[in-house]
């Protein structure tokens, strides 16, 4: 690829083969991606804020540095999961019966 | 000891939380969302076309009466965008990092502590059924390549499968099913105790490297077309300080000399490939195969195991997964198709094996020894077929 020198690469954001459609009109399935990765970002935003809260508690002071390097512990981590999956939950909210 | 490639593999915070959170998205479509489709199925969709009086009598018809559905149809765009962005998510972190990654590899293959090898051979013709599409939606699979020594598309598969099965609860463990069918095999052939071991379309060893510890004397080969993910296999097994060799070879005619090996395995590969590449990847294992050898393949259950529904179910990839070979390969009998490969009929098997890694030793011998029911494919068993060689 042009962008490709040995050292640094582009990879391509798009795969090869007929992508599917699932709905009637195709917007439809351009729509759902744009729901996807915004509900996707979301998540990311909520996570970040969430390692700003962890920091502040823990030292009442941060910098980017911090932010940038902060991974939870496995405690921390299993509440993310738990919070990840009830997102889920409610932004997927299928129209099914209980 | 090598650097650990794994390591070099260095997300921001946001690359991160992306990462996990979508193991999470993929894990809610092929978990929750299947779940919520079954139901759908079993208390509207299936009522409806039996009091219209067109009960469904295959899989091709529960399919397409699902087609108008809306949470059939959310069901398959959740699950299809998941695919993309569990690969999409780890690209930003490897083309970030790629020089790194790239460096780690080429002084694993220089250095090869463990006394792996890697042999390449660029003069290989990629077989077109892997080079037209993109097989399960990995943008460049294992072999495409965009610089010299070039492994991107290797670590795009590995680190993206690593979201794929971050959330799933049985493939914890990284090659949980070579972990899985090494025991099998170590069960199962007690007197077996192989030496020489041939992974096929082994990508990059995942799944090979746990047969070191269960027969740390054997020598391991796995072959793939695919040279970056051959590359990155390497830097990997050398890592763990697992001996592998490595090379770049079409299964379906190898440069290995007859009765070669006396282990012969295979996971998630033959579904990739046409039928009439099966016959002949099968044929290659009779070839390689030492008198007494046995040949183990972890694969899709065949519709004749399964229900309906659950073809239904695993079918849906062919379409909307870029696994074109899918149907067509779960519609063949892999018995017929051992028996035509040369292998006698009474040492052919197709069965379950139980998810060594979630089961534990005991649940494992129960599974294996046929007292107790071996959890369906995909969970906490796995299903393979294969057979013995003649003595
Ligand atoms: C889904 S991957 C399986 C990877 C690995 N066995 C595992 O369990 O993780 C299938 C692999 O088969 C390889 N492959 C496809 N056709 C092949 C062929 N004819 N000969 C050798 N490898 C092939 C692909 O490059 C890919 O790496």
């Amino acid at each position: 690829m042009d962008e490709s020198s040995p050292d640094s690469i582009k990879l391509p954001r798009s795969t090869k083969g007929t992508r599917p459609s699932f709905f009637d009109d195709p917007s439809m399935d351009q729509m759902m991606t744009f729901i996807l990765e915004l509900t996707t970002e979301v998540a990311v935003l909520r996570e970040r804020q969430d390692s700003l809260e962890r920091l502040l508690d823990e030292r009442g002071t941060l910098s980017r540095a911090d932010v940038e390097a902060f991974r939870p512990d496995e405690d921390g981590e299993a509440e993310r999961t738990q919070w990840r999956e009830a997102f889920l939950e409610r932004v997927l909210r299928l129209h099914v019966p209980e | 000891m090598s650097a650990d490639i794994e390591a070099q593999f260095k997300p921001t915070h946001d690359e991160h939380a992306r990462q996990r959170f979508v193991s999470m998205l993929r894990k809610h479509a092929i978990l929750d969302m299947t779940q919520k489709l079954k139901a759908r199925y079993d208390e509207s969709i299936e009522p409806q076309l039996q009091a219209e009086g067109r009960s469904p009598k295959s899989w091709r018809d529960i399919s397409k009466a699902m087609q108008d559905d809306p949470v059939y149809r959310f069901y398959s765009s959740t699950r299809y965008n998941a695919q993309e962005m569990c690969f999409m998510s780890v690209q930003p972190t490897i083309e970030r990092n790629f020089s790194d990654l790239k460096k780690t590899a080429s002084q694993a293959a220089a250095e090869a502590t463990a006394g792996g090898s890697l042999t390449l051979d660029p003069g290989l013709e990629l077989p077109s059924y892997v080079t037209r599409l993109d097989i399960h939606l990995a943008p460049g699979y294992t072999h495409r390549e965009y610089t010299e020594d070039d492994i991107a598309s290797g670590a795009v598969v590995a680190f993206g499968g690593k979201v794929f099965t971050g959330q799933h609860p049985y493939r914890r463990s990284y090659g949980a099913v070579g972990e899985s069918v090494s025991y099998f095999v170590d069960k199962q052939f007690p007197d077996l105790k192989p030496k020489h071991i041939l992974d096929m379309g082994t990508c990059s060893g995942k799944n090979l490297v746990p047969f070191h510890d269960r027969f740390p004397d054997a020598e391991l080969h796995g072959i793939d077309v695919g040279a970056p993910a051959l590359r990155f296999g390497l830097a990997y097994a050398e890592h763990l300080g697992v001996p592998v060799h490595f090379s770049q070879q079409n299964a379906e005619q190898t440069r290995f000399e007859d009765e070669s090996f006396d282990l012969i395995t295979s996971s998630f590969f033959l579904h990739e490939v046409p039928v009439v590449a099966t016959r002949r990847i099968l044929a290659e294992c009779y070839r390689l195969l030492a008198p007494g050898g046995v040949m183990v393949h972890m694969e899709l259950p065949n519709e004749n195991a399964v229900s309906d529904y659950e073809n239904f179910f695993w079918n849906w990839d062919t379409r909307n997964n870029n696994e074109p070979f899918y149907t067509q390969f779960r519609s063949q009998d892999p018995a017929a198709l051992c028996s035509e490969a040369g292998f006698s009929k009474d040492s052919i098997f197709a069965r379950l094996i139980p998810d060594y890694a979630s089961s534990g030793v005991e649940v494992a011998d129960a599974c294996i020894a046929g007292d107790r029911p071996t959890p369906p494919h995909g969970k906490g068993g796995w299903f393979v077929f294969g057979a013995r060689k003649e003595r």
